[in-house]
């Protein structure tokens, strides 16, 4: 173990970060840090110079335009994020304290009234139960009946019912005074609600009063305790919302193959739909560029999704092994210590441990599983002795955990090393000495002696003057890069990231400002052998960001950063280069594809003089995306005969046009695609498509003697029928007279101007009077036109209906009807058309929407008057189009129900084919179930 | 409507600088100067006082696109910088410092001891901290470069001495004692500050010593290997380490020396050397020490496959063994690792291991961990039956030292 025998200059002072330090958004740019001598060969004519950043870097290139998916979509019922909105203050109040420049402002009273209104039985069962008697929410006036037997109307739920319902009864003597009338309360309540978001809005004095009377008792669970804990809840979600570290480390592991040669290795991952499933890759991922036909079969039996043969892509071989855990896994890590796997799991209130044979293709076994009373935050895997971790919990215990010793606790201490930070994060890592451990905490790191964990400590890191921070900086995560050196570790910070070696402690040897838009939490390295750079990859969370960093000495040479920082492709990039979407999926895609990420794994592959990097990134919603970095010196790759068959433009040069992905990448987000819109479809609440019963509408005497009226009717009468059993909808109501209108015209050209440009200029131009007199004529002459256009049109409705002469019908609600097929009509909302009724169906014509919806003849056919308007409902509703077909209803899917606290109400873009009654209640956005309006 | 369009503005200038940043990222270096280009021209126009300083910005992407642009030289870069030298006053050093950076690595020592010499002389009313330190770093890196003169001219003058006639000689040593004054002047100043200045503590004493004054050098290292408020350098005691070896100083010295270094960094390199000087050793002591040094050394996980570290242990283990004195320094220093080091070195996958890559490894781990673990361990079985198997005597003999000793092994973990 060299140490280098000069090291590039540097001030060291002792504490508290500097105030002034320069937080430019281009701080890592231009520096060459210092500089030292290169080789101590003084008989040389000049001395040569080397940077302390700068210098020629190994080179790298991303060999295709954008992440490509490894597997096939994670199938989570994948609920949207958590938005800051959902958990904010809206509206006046929170205008009014941003004005006051104050932080966030949690909306707990609306957290607290959801749950109110979604849980009413938990919140006041039994008091209501026992208040049932006392309150009336009826409108009559309260009176005392004195004979027994009489029915009165009564409340069932105080509060929570907002119509009043009647139980039989009997009151007795004297519960006049034991009874209160709560209507006028209710109509307060009401009027509350309509007057929202108004500046001046006054509780009334009986509101007032009421819950005044009530707070203490009327609650189930006691006010103040649910309070509390609603409160702590959004406070949580709120600082996870701000900074999730829970994530840290990342799940996404890469077991490699014992020969470099081997093109397979393993991947560990998370999936299934809480992401509590741990998946290995048994047959591993390969890498290669030539595959055997059995690999391909396999593939095709098991997963049916990749069964194309992918070159230079990596690809997944057969199903993977999964366990099913109790909690979504936070983080994964793997250890490869004497000769086989060592995979640790952390979710936040367990954590295990797997070891997985050299041989690829064993099942790994499971070890140990403890369980923690805090949340775990860290659990890494002892690179030096098998079956040894280190675990640390919130509660600042850091423990080194073996699997044939148990837990062996190290230290304990709520408190933060070197000054006071409230974060409970605490990470501990393993260093050249198999006994001393790494801990840190956001203020820093301190390596411990295993054996004497309280004598034997020094500080190893500190955010102070020492590593020159800044103010505010804070420890993200640590990582020993102990395969590129046995003494080196990492420590990334929101501002910056740094190489420390154990054996200089205190003085990070290397400094960069990583110019991350999120702090990183992520971080894999690729150590280089000797004379090569060891590659670094950061990665954020919430961004995505994917850093690919190159530094080399601490042997020899002293520590140098090579290269200019390179940026990977993030998962959401690819988004640009999936085929077109429909506005709606563009924008769930978009969402799904820029969930934040939760892993970071790379592997090396090393074919010859061809060296390249993959690099795997895993999304929270469980999507592994894989992109290729091809090093520079490598040849280009030699094509198959299949490839040049196949793809002879992607192969025609090396670096293919990085503007388009290559052929067989445009395949696999097809697939991709396809698996995604196929597992979202799925949802069951809403694929079968909204049904109505007929039942009440006619019965079947009704629909009997009409029979034989007109062979129009009883073709429409047919299609009803059948549409109702298909369970689909009728479309072809509407006539060419009342086709929907192609796409409105554009307005004028971009170079247009409104009417207020234009006066303008013609005022300043001096012609204003002319463009008077133009725009009054122009007024004159569309006024004109609309009128006769609004003739032509009566006088053609007037002449259908002399077709058919059996009736006349008020103009008004012809016109009505018009407006609304016009209006409603929604334009086709995917290629793929609704099942229509079998056969081709003539259009009909709009004589008979009037001749079935008339009030005549409705009336004529004995169908009471109330029903009537029901009718026309339902049948304009079938002239309104097809509903939102099957596959767009994934838009609904991820409407989460509002229960308690997560009340993440997604925006969707709302397909226009609903049925009205069916918009109407989705307008209304805290119904739960939406009535069918039958 | 002023108010939009500054923050129209604002965005657009943010928007500029992302884009120039995701080139940059990159690597497409043209593309990044081309947006530069409008984005230093949207600041002219910029009258907004911000507090973040735009200039600063210009100037670390700009030097960075100018580094790697396929079309950039040194003569642009040089003149860029000159610009940006005088957009700010705060900057003004540390641009200098990083211009003579740049120059030094592209080997312009000529230009950068100039513009060395430019920006010592620069005054700006009163200096920050910072600017402090920086004015310092620009000494001490003339005083660098004064040296590497001094050293060239000492070279031509030890050389070609004796064909040279006496004149030019004499102008020439004297022109290497001007060197020798303005460097020792300025490099002796950084030292006193804390810091890491193992490049400037290397040539004052090389020149201290040139001209005898050893008291002087010994100080300067000894301030720099002890002081407290100096971070923890072990290259500081190497130097010291160095020099007192260079001087034939005492052993007692030399291994004061060392010792130090030993607690600081137990898995230094030089622990070889010390332990070996310590086993030469008459004292008991002494040699307690190296059998602690050597253990200590082997804990790290660098030195794991370490033949001549591995070789000095056996040898000294086989030595005290022999012997049947200090049998109980063995079980000290084995009661502190038995529960590990079983494990992390001698487990059946590195007797295959060892066995596989490196002979004379294997065999001297498996003579400690034949005589620390007794002959049923399975590093020492499987080492020593393939060693008999190869009909190596070497591991012969060695098994028969394994078992008569066996009784060792249970003293050290009784």
């Amino acid at each position: 173990m060299e140490f280098p025998a000069a090291l590039f200059p540097s001030y060291f002072s002792a504490g508290p970060p500097r105030e002034d330090g320069d937080s430019t958004p281009a701080a890592g740019w231009g520096e060459h840090g210092q500089v030292l001598e290169a080789g101590s060969n003084h008989r040389q004519a000049e001395t040569a110079f080397v940077p302390r950043r700068g210098g020629m870097g190994e080179s790298w290139e991303p060999a295709d335009a954008a992440a490509v998916p490894l597997l096939p979509p994670n199938a989570s019922r994948w609920i949207s994020p958590l938005a800051p909105q959902d958990i904010l203050y809206h509206g006046v109040l929170r205008r009014k304290l941003w004005a006051g420049k104050t932080a966030a402002t949690l909306d707990f009273a609306k957290q607290l009234g959801h749950f109110f209104v979604d849980h009413p039985e938990d919140v006041f069962g039994s008091l209501g139960q026992l208040l049932h008697q006392n309150f009336f929410l009826g409108n009559s006036k309260l009176r005392v009946s004195v004979c027994v037997g009489v029915t009165t109307p009564l409340p069932t739920l105080p509060l929570s019912a907002a119509g009043s319902s009647f139980c039989p009864f009997s009151l007795q003597r004297g519960s006049r005074h034991s009874t209160i009338r709560m209507t006028a309360l209710m109509e307060e309540i009401d009027r509350l609600e309509a007057r929202r978001g108004c500046h001046k809005r006054h509780l009334t004095p009986r509101l007032r009063w009421f819950s005044h009377l009530c707070r203490d008792w009327l609650f189930e669970v006691p006010l103040g305790l649910l309070a509390d804990c609603v409160h702590e809840e959004l406070l949580q979600q709120w600082a996870s919302l701000l900074f999730n570290d829970s994530l840290t480390g990342g799940a996404l592991a890469w077991l490699p193959p014992e020969d470099t040669g081997v093109r397979t290795g393993c991947l560990v991952y998370p999936g299934g739909q809480a992401m509590n499933h741990l998946c290995i890759l048994l047959h591993g991922v390969s890498l290669g560029r030539e595959r055997s036909g059995s690999c391909c079969n396999a593939l095709s039996q098991h997963t049916g999704f990749q069964d194309v043969v992918l070159e230079e892509l990596p690809h997944a071989q057969g199903s993977p092994v999964q366990f099913e855990l109790n909690g979504r896994i936070q983080q994964v890590s793997a250890a490869w210590v004497d000769g086989e796997d060592f995979i640790g799991v952390r979710s936040d209130y367990h954590c295990g441990v797997w070891r997985m044979p050299g041989r690829v293709g064993v099942a790994p076994t499971p070890l140990q599983v403890i369980r923690t009373d805090m949340p775990a935050s860290c659990l890494t895997v002892s690179p030096h002795l098998p079956g040894e971790l280190s675990v640390c919990t919130q509660s600042g215990a850091v423990y080194l955990w073996n699997v044939e010793t148990g837990l062996h606790r190290l230290r304990c201490d709520p408190q933060t090393m070197f000054f006071r930070d409230h974060s409970p994060w605490r990470w501990s890592d393993f260093t050249a000495h198999p006994r001393v451990l790494s801990c840190a905490d956001r203020t820093g790191l301190q390596c411990l002696d295993a054996r004497a964990p309280k004598r034997c400590h020094f500080d190893l890191f500190k955010v102070g003057e020492e590593a020159g921070c800044q103010q505010g900086e804070r420890v993200v995560l640590p990582m020993y890069l102990g395969r590129a050196h046995p003494s080196h570790h990492l420590v990334t910070t929101q501002f910056s990231v740094y190489i420390l070696d154990e054996r200089l402690p205190m003085v990070p040897v290397l400094k960069w400002a990583h110019m991350m838009k999120d702090a990183p939490l992520f971080a894999h390295l690729t150590p280089g052998g000797l004379g090569r750079s060891h590659k670094v990859l950061l990665g954020t969370s919430r961004t995505q960001e994917l850093l690919l960093l190159q530094y080399q000495g601490g042997n020899q040479s002293a520590y140098q950063l090579v290269g200019p920082p390179q940026k990977l492709h993030s998962i959401a990039g690819c988004l640009q280069h999936l085929p077109a979407q429909l506005p709606h999926h563009h924008h769930l895609l978009q969402q799904r594809l820029s969930i934040p990420a939760a892993g970071l794994a790379a592997a090396l592959q090393e074919d010859g003089p061809c060296e390249s990097l993959t690099v795997f990134q895993l999304s929270e919603a469980g999507d592994i995306f894989c992109q290729r970095l091809a090093h520079e010196a490598a040849q280009p790759p030699t094509p198959t005969k299949r490839d040049e068959a196949t793809q002879p433009t992607s192969r025609a040069s090396p670096h293919p046009s990085l503007a388009v992905p290559s052929l067989a990448a445009a395949l696999r987000y097809r697939h991709w695609l396809k698996a995604l819109s196929k597992a979202c479809g799925k949802h069951p609440q809403h694929t079968c498509p909204p049904t109505f019963s007929q039942k009440r509408l006619f019965t079947h005497r009704e629909l009997e003697t009409q029979a034989g009226s007109s062979a129009l009717h009883e073709q429409a009468r047919q299609w009803l029928r059948q549409a109702m059993q298909e369970g689909g909808s009728i479309r072809g109501w509407d006539t060419p007279a009342f086709q929907p209108s192609p796409l409105p015209t554009p307005l004028e050209p971009a170079g247009g101007m409104d009417s207020l440009s234009t006066r303008l200029t013609a005022a300043w131009s001096g012609d204003w009077g002319q463009w008077w007199e133009e725009r009054s004529s122009f007024n004159m002459a569309q006024r004109q036109r609309a009128l006769r256009e609004r003739r032509r049109r009566q006088k053609r409705a007037r002449g259908r209906r002399s077709l058919s002469a059996s009736f006349t019908s008020s103009l008004t609600y012809q016109s009505e009807l018009s407006e609304l097929s016009d209006t409603a009509l929604p334009p086709p909302l995917s290629p793929t058309q609704l099942p229509r009724p079998a056969g081709p169906s003539p259009p009909l014509s709009p004589v008979l929407d009037e001749a079935l919806l008339s009030s005549q003849s409705l009336r004529c056919r004995g169908i009471p008057k109330e029903r009537r308007k029901m009718l026309r409902d339902y049948l304009s509703v079938c002239t309104e189009g097809p509903p939102e077909p099957p596959g767009s209803q994934s838009s609904q899917a991820c409407i989460p129900h509002s229960q308690g606290l997560s009340l993440s109400q997604a925006c969707i873009p709302h397909s226009q084919g609903l049925s009205l009654s069916q918009a109407s209640s989705a307008s209304r956005p805290r119904r739960k179930r939406p009535r069918m309006g039958f | 409507s002023s108010h939009e369009h500054k923050l129209d503005f604002k965005k657009s200038k943010e928007l500029c600088l992302s884009y120039i940043q995701d080139a940059m990222l990159q690597k497409q270096w043209k593309r990044a100067a081309e947006f530069f280009t409008s984005y230093v021209e949207a600041l002219e126009k910029d009258f907004s006082r911000e507090r973040v300083c735009p200039s600063e910005m210009i100037w670390r992407i700009g030097s960075e696109i100018l580094c790697h642009h396929s079309q950039g030289n040194v003569k642009e870069f040089n003149s860029f910088i000159e610009q940006m030298k005088t957009l700010g006053v705060k900057r003004y050093l540390k641009v200098c410092l990083e211009h003579v950076f740049h120059l030094l690595c592209n080997g312009l020592v000529e230009e950068a001891y100039q513009n060395l010499a430019l920006a010592e002389s620069w005054r700006f009313g009163e200096q920050t901290a910072i600017q402090d330190q920086e004015m310092k770093l620009i000494q001490a890196y003339r005083g660098l470069l004064d040296y590497y003169s001094w050293s060239k001219q000492k070279n031509i003058l030890l050389e070609g001495g004796e064909c040279q006639d006496g004149l030019d000689d004499l102008s020439a040593e004297q022109e290497m004692h001007g060197c020798f004054r303005k460097a020792a002047v300025n490099l002796k100043e950084i030292l006193k500050v804390p810091g890491v200045w193992d490049l400037f503590v290397k040539c004052y004493v090389d020149l201290l010593e040139f001209y005898g004054d050893h008291e002087e050098a010994l100080q300067v290292l000894n301030e720099y290997a002890y002081n407290s408020k100096f971070p923890a350098n072990p290259n500081a005691h190497v130097y010291l380490y160095q020099f007192l070896k260079r001087h034939g100083e005492s052993k007692k010295s030399l291994i004061s020396a060392l010792k130090i270094l030993h607690d600081l960094v137990p898995s230094h390199e030089l622990m070889i050397d010390f332990h070996a000087m310590l086993q030469k050793s008459k004292k008991r002591k002494k040699r307690r020490l190296g059998l602690e040094v050597i253990f200590a050394v082997l804990d790290y996980s660098g030195w794991k496959e370490n033949v001549k570290a591995w070789s000095c242990l056996a040898r000294q283990v086989k030595q005290i063994v022999t012997s049947g004195k200090h049998l109980e320094w063995i079980k000290q220093e084995w009661s502190s690792r038995k529960d590990w080091w079983p494990a992390f070195h001698f487990s059946r996958y590195w007797a295959k291991r060892n066995w596989q890559q490196n002979e004379s490894l294997a065999y001297g781990k498996a003579l400690v961990a034949g005589i620390l673990l007794g002959k049923e361990c399975k590093y020492f079985k499987y080492v020593s039956h393939q060693g008999c198997k190869a009909q190596l005597k070497r591991f012969r003999v060695l098994k028969r030292f394994v078992n008569k000793n066996n009784l060792v092994y249970l003293r050290i973990s009784g």
